[in-house]
């Protein structure tokens, strides 16, 4: 903002504009080409022009029906679901232990989990692929709700414990001298004055949990127990002509993602934020 | 001074409370601490510390999943690098990892600049395009760019077609040397936006007023983005930075699903590599976990170094 620009911002403002908009229509080209084919028929894939002349909705019929498409949502929604319950309730419960409670070997503990939050799925699929086959657990959903949720709630618990420090000492002080249990504290207290971490958690965790595929692909082998992701890999393979047919698949798995970012946006830039910087 | 007094008086104050309430509040506070902290501890040591051993234990052996494994010592290591297949995964995850990296820095500082000297409204509209392709799943956005990219019926090759510039029609995934810039557009674009965001709240943080003492002293726009942005922004870039190295560094599922490593290996990186050793897509063989054991172990010393690197830019940048 030196003082040409200061004197008169819109050239700058007009220049920036100028720039990012077509940047903005190159990046959102996919998704239009995506909702664009899916309302297409599928014989003018080949040689139709690039919008449609007739929008029809039968390719998303066809991906719901024959494709088992509903049964495959609800796992998804499923094990999302209980994935996030489990891994707010554990990452609530220990990072506010870390972050007000006093007792021994906290910060030891604390280091420990903190060194291995960046340990990629990729690094560790097979030795968790082996320990699910010897308890027993491969190909269920339990198997891959306990991998989720041992796998997520250390950073959950890690961005909880930002939130936690936040609060007061004396709000807990005071608490424990009107003589409430550590526990009632935690719940009646604490919880309560701590909605936006949650948010933040429930959000990040709906996301990567709806979207992660390399776990799933592994150790689910029964199709019907299948989340939505790897379901659309194969539906790669098995309608790669009929791609009305296979964006309709996409966009439709792609709805709950975009209701839950739009609807919530604030809290979510505001939690990876918190997330990125803590780190 | 302020601050300090405060902090100094918190303190006693809760020594003193600590003295007048002795120890059945702390105890009490102590059983609390431990199990609270319990079912993600115990979480945490079966299936993240102890996978994370037992695949350190598997690469030192040979198993092909039925009995015992056999130990081996570092045959595993000494032959990945005598592994051809090996030694080019290990050189592209390393390549597409830089490029990917410098590209999201690049792009993603310069678009957060111009998002930050846009009006507010337009600067809103901005972000929430550039973030969506962020927020779909890694096998949607590889899906999707894969029938983008496909050679007959592909909208790119069409599209060039329609612009007259059909020599540059290309069959992209399946052409060695055009595989692996088309998986870094890929990533670039599902990147921009979270890198975008972390420059963006690092600008800001950046006190206003610094810039207009600068103006004042007569520098121009320039010298101000070299002189006040980038300095500022140097905790943030190294964030950036580890973060790209990270996501690197464990790519497979936008591989995986739009060339699974191909053409002949092409685009193979170690998290394919690994995979088709250990669950045999490709070969149809035994399975060799130890040696696949192997990769991960790589792949978790290059995660670690990532994020050392990163606390030592921000050090560096404390200084």
């Amino acid at each position: 903002m030196s003082e040409t620009t200061a004197r008169r911002p819109w050239i700058g403002k007009s220049f920036a504009s100028f720039v990012l908009l077509p940047f903005c229509v190159l990046m959102a080209f996919p998704f239009v080409w995506m909702l664009l084919t899916s309302l297409r028929d599928q014989n003018t894939i080949f040689n139709g022009p690039l919008i449609p002349r007739r929008f029809t909705g039968a390719a998303y019929g066809d991906a719901w029906t024959s494709t088992e498409f509903p049964l495959h949502f609800w796992n998804s929604v499923w094990i999302t679901s209980v994935t996030v319950i489990g891994v707010l309730v554990f990452a609530t419960l220990s990072g506010y232990a870390f972050a007000k409670l006093e007792f021994p070997f906290r910060n030891t503990l604390f280091v420990l989990l903190l060194t291995t939050l960046m340990m990629p799925s990729t690094a560790l699929i097979i030795p968790l692929y082996l320990e699910l086959k010897s308890l027993g657990l491969l190909d269920s959903q339990t198997g891959l709700l306990v991998l989720y949720i041992s796998g997520s709630a250390p950073f959950a618990m890690f961005l909880m414990r930002a939130f936690f420090q936040t609060l007061p000492d004396e709000l807990i002080e005071a608490a424990r001298v009107d003589g409430g249990s550590e526990f009632t504290i935690f719940r009646r207290v604490i919880l309560p004055l701590t909605r936006p971490g949650i948010a933040t958690v429930v959000i990040f965790q709906f996301l990567s949990t709806w979207n992660e595929f390399l776990i799933a692909n592994t150790v689910l082998r029964n199709t019907d127990s299948l989340p939505l992701q790897p379901v659309l890999f194969t539906l790669m393979g098995q309608y790669s002509t009929n791609w009305p047919a296979l964006t309709a698949g996409l966009t439709l798995s792609v709805v709950p993602v975009v209701i839950v970012y739009v609807r919530m946006q604030r809290q979510f830039v505001a939690g990876m934020m918190l997330g990125a910087v803590k780190n | 001074m302020a601050t300090a007094t405060y902090k100094a008086g918190r303190a006693t104050a809760v020594t003193a409370q600590k003295h007048k309430f002795g120890s059945p509040l702390r105890k009490s506070q102590r059983v609390a601490g431990y199990v609270f902290i319990a079912p993600t501890f115990v979480l945490f040591l079966g299936f993240v510390l102890w996978p994370i051993l037992y695949t350190a234990y598997l690469s030192l052996t040979s198993w092909g999943g039925f009995g015992a494994p056999r130990f081996v010592n570092f045959d595993n290591y000494s032959r990945m690098l005598s592994d051809p297949i090996a030694r080019r995964a290990m050189i592209i995850t390393l390549v597409l990892t830089g490029v990917t990296t410098a590209l999201l820095t690049f792009f993603g500082l310069v678009t957060a600049v111009l998002v930050n000297a846009v009006w507010p409204k337009v600067g809103v509209l901005v972000r929430t395009i550039l973030f969506i392709p962020g927020i779909v799943s890694f096998v949607v956005s590889a899906v999707l760019w894969k029938l983008i990219y496909d050679p007959n019926i592909g909208t790119l090759n069409r599209v060039l077609g329609a612009v007259g510039m059909d020599s540059l029609q290309h069959p992209w995934l399946a052409d060695q040397k055009t595989v692996l810039p088309a998986i870094v557009v890929v990533t670039v674009w599902g990147g921009i936006g979270f890198t975008m965001l972390i420059f963006y709240a690092g600008l800001q943080g950046i006190d206003p007023s610094l810039y207009e003492a600068a103006a004042v002293d007569g520098a121009n726009t320039v010298q101000q983005f070299r002189h006040i942005t980038v300095p500022s922004l140097r905790v943030v870039t190294g964030l950036v930075v580890s973060l790209g190295l990270l996501n690197g560094f464990k790519a497979f599922d936008v591989i995986f699903v739009m060339t699974g490593g191909g053409p002949n290996h092409a685009s193979e990186v170690l998290g394919t590599y690994l995979y088709s050793l250990a669950f045999g897509s490709t070969s149809g063989s035994i399975p060799q976990l130890g040696y696949a054991s192997a990769f991960s172990v790589v792949t978790m010393i290059l995660c670690t170094l990532a994020v050392i690197a990163q606390l030592w830019l921000t050090r560096r940048a404390d200084r």
